[in-house]
């Protein structure tokens, strides 16, 4: 009845046994009255078997979830974001692809989706979630948005149109290593994850790491601070991946990051104090994304330049995308204003995306109506 | 103003922390000194509530801390995913007044606070009809984006104006293993961890 995991060899060498329960207690005093010594290494085999089958199935069922029935109004783990993109890439072979375009510090892929009805090199509009890890209802919000691409992009007019010309990249999880951080260790975790000899500190704040003003005020020199420049720009690999997908892609007409809270829509410059030359059109734009994002909760928007809507920020993401030439470049700031902060409800995740998500089309559909 | 300071002037309309609903509006000045010593505040508020309402609702607020059968603990309220139990939701009111004060204290022209998060609480009975509370908070600070870890006791009776005693810590990075850095040293002092000398 003694199952030998490790069998005997010879005298000094351990044995390994599994003892089914009715035969225990005489093998114990079988031990015993003959002066072997034996420690118990497992309490109860059939306890780690049904762990393990436990875990197989939640593994199966990960596997086996569709689009549909995703749950968009509850927060995810990277792994199962990371799952999702494959689904939905398996369900709309046509329309949609995974890229990566790089490594995080820690080596996680950097996954880029492209929504695309073909073409080549088409006219592009970016569209990033997740760049600071605790605000959560950024991820969230981009997992929502891929969904409903695909749902709309053939009876939805406006997206449709949008596809006939132009392709849409969504980067959901764009520090992964903060996210995951977030999940395990500190959920106010804002940075990444890089380290440094000579840095007291981890982390670079992505949103200052840009070469666009880098080193000025409005961000820190501090590795300890949560607005770390980073020892130079595009120091991050989550920001240099980007920094090279734009500079190769070459066509990309419209660039979006998102972030959360305070209820903004930004747009360059945050370095200087100074206007763009496109600061009529952005701010007209702007007021207009705004309205539509109001008109289906009520929820308020203010918009204007980074400088002067929110505060003086140098190497910021959108800063660098406008001085490439990309001229729609915006930085939302979503739900709420506070109360709850990066602690949102899950609750108001599917409201929050929706409400953006009409933002975002009136950005997008002025980008194709409007080619340079 | 020239050799005085920044003066502000501000008209916003207040609304219920808890319930959302509208709750009045306001007009204030601000005036910043040059000096850099505190605000000069002048405010004036129109409540929708009357008093004998906020009274009422101070009361059933007391009345039902008071009911529990045992001192309240709580952690990490809102949970990482905004979920707040709502045995808790009092308690996490009572932070929200609590931490407004020390934000109030803390805040200058150019730093704001949010309470992020109430990390935890724990409830100390008291043998007079006071409630009284240990939290350690959690504030957001803007433009710095730091967040600032306070400990702040508080103690309350309806009618009576709340009592807060607090001290904060930049929560600012635990200096952490493995990172290339020397063990122990000037980091741990700085810090303030570990301060045995």
């Amino acid at each position: 009845q003694l199952d030998f995991w490790l069998s005997p060899r010879g005298i000094g060498y351990p044995v390994d046994v599994r003892v089914p329960f009715p035969s225990l207690q005489s093998v114990k005093v079988h031990l015993e009255a003959n002066g072997i010594s034996y420690s118990i290494m497992i309490e109860d085999v059939q306890t780690l078997v049904d762990e393990e089958r436990t875990d197989m199935l939640h593994a199966r069922r990960r596997a086996l979830f569709s689009a549909s029935t995703f749950d968009y109004a509850a927060y995810h783990t990277l792994a199962e974001i990371y799952d999702f993109m494959d689904v939905l890439v398996a369900e709309n072979p046509n329309l949609v692809s995974k890229l990566e375009i790089g490594r995080s510090t820690e080596n996680r892929p950097l996954y880029v989706l492209k929504f695309s009805r073909g073409g080549t090199n088409r006219p592009a509009i970016w569209i990033d979630t997740g760049i600071h890890s605790r605000e959560w209802v950024t991820q969230a919000s981009g997992v929502w948005f891929a969904r409903k691409i695909v749902l709309d992009h053939e009876n939805d007019e406006g997206l449709s149109s949008i596809l006939d010309e132009m392709d849409i990249f969504l980067e959901i999880v764009t520090n992964p290593d903060g996210f995951a951080y977030t999940q395990s260790q500190n959920r106010m975790w804002r940075k990444t994850r890089s380290k440094r000899s000579g840095s007291l500190c981890v982390g670079v704040d992505p949103n200052r790491n840009w070469d666009a003003g880098f080193g000025g005020s409005g961000s820190s020199s501090s590795s300890c601070s949560d607005t770390y420049r980073g020892p130079y720009a595009n120091s991050e690999p989550e920001v240099k991946a980007i920094v090279d997908f734009v500079n190769n892609h070459g066509n990309i007409k419209a660039f979006i990051s998102i972030h959360s809270y305070s209820q903004l829509l930004l747009y360059p410059y945050g370095y200087t104090k100074t206007p763009t030359p496109d600061d009529a059109e952005l701010h007209e734009l702007s007021g207009r994304a705004v309205a539509a994002l109001s008109s289906l909760y009520g929820t308020k928007f203010q918009y204007g330049s980074i400088y002067k809507t929110i505060y003086p920020a140098s190497g910021s993401t959108v800063d660098w995308t406008y001085d490439q030439g990309i001229k729609y470049s915006f930085t939302f700031e979503l739900r709420d204003t506070g109360r709850y902060g990066f602690l949102l409800p899950a609750k108001q995740i599917i409201p929050t995306a929706e409400e953006t998500w009409l933002a975002l089309k009136v950005i997008m559909e002025h980008a194709r109506d409007h080619p340079y | 103003i020239p050799d005085s300071g920044h003066k502000y002037y501000l008209q916003f309309t207040i609304e219920d922390y808890r319930s959302g609903e509208n709750a009045g509006s306001c007009l204030a000045t601000v005036l910043y000194p040059k000096t850099k010593s505190a605000p000069v505040v002048n405010i004036k508020c129109l409540h929708t509530k009357d008093q004998k309402q906020i009274q009422d609702e101070d009361n059933r607020l007391y009345q039902h801390i008071r009911h529990q059968t045992k001192p309240i603990i709580g952690n990490n309220i809102p949970d990482s995913y905004g979920n707040i139990e709502p045995a808790l939701e009092p308690v996490w009111a009572l932070a929200v007044a609590g931490s407004s004060y020390i934000m109030w204290e803390k805040s200058t022209e150019n730093l704001g606070y949010s309470m992020a998060q109430v990390k935890s609480v724990k409830q100390w009975i008291r043998k007079d009809d006071f409630i009284e509370f240990d939290y350690t908070v959690l504030l957001h600070e803007v433009p710095t984006q730091e967040i600032i870890s306070c400990h702040m006791r508080l103690t309350w009776l309806p009618g009576h104006p709340m009592k807060v005693k607090y001290f904060c810590a930049s929560e600012t990075q635990e200096i952490e293993d493995g990172s290339g850095m020397e063990p122990g040293s000037a980091a741990g002092i700085l810090y303030g961890r570990g301060a045995n000398f």
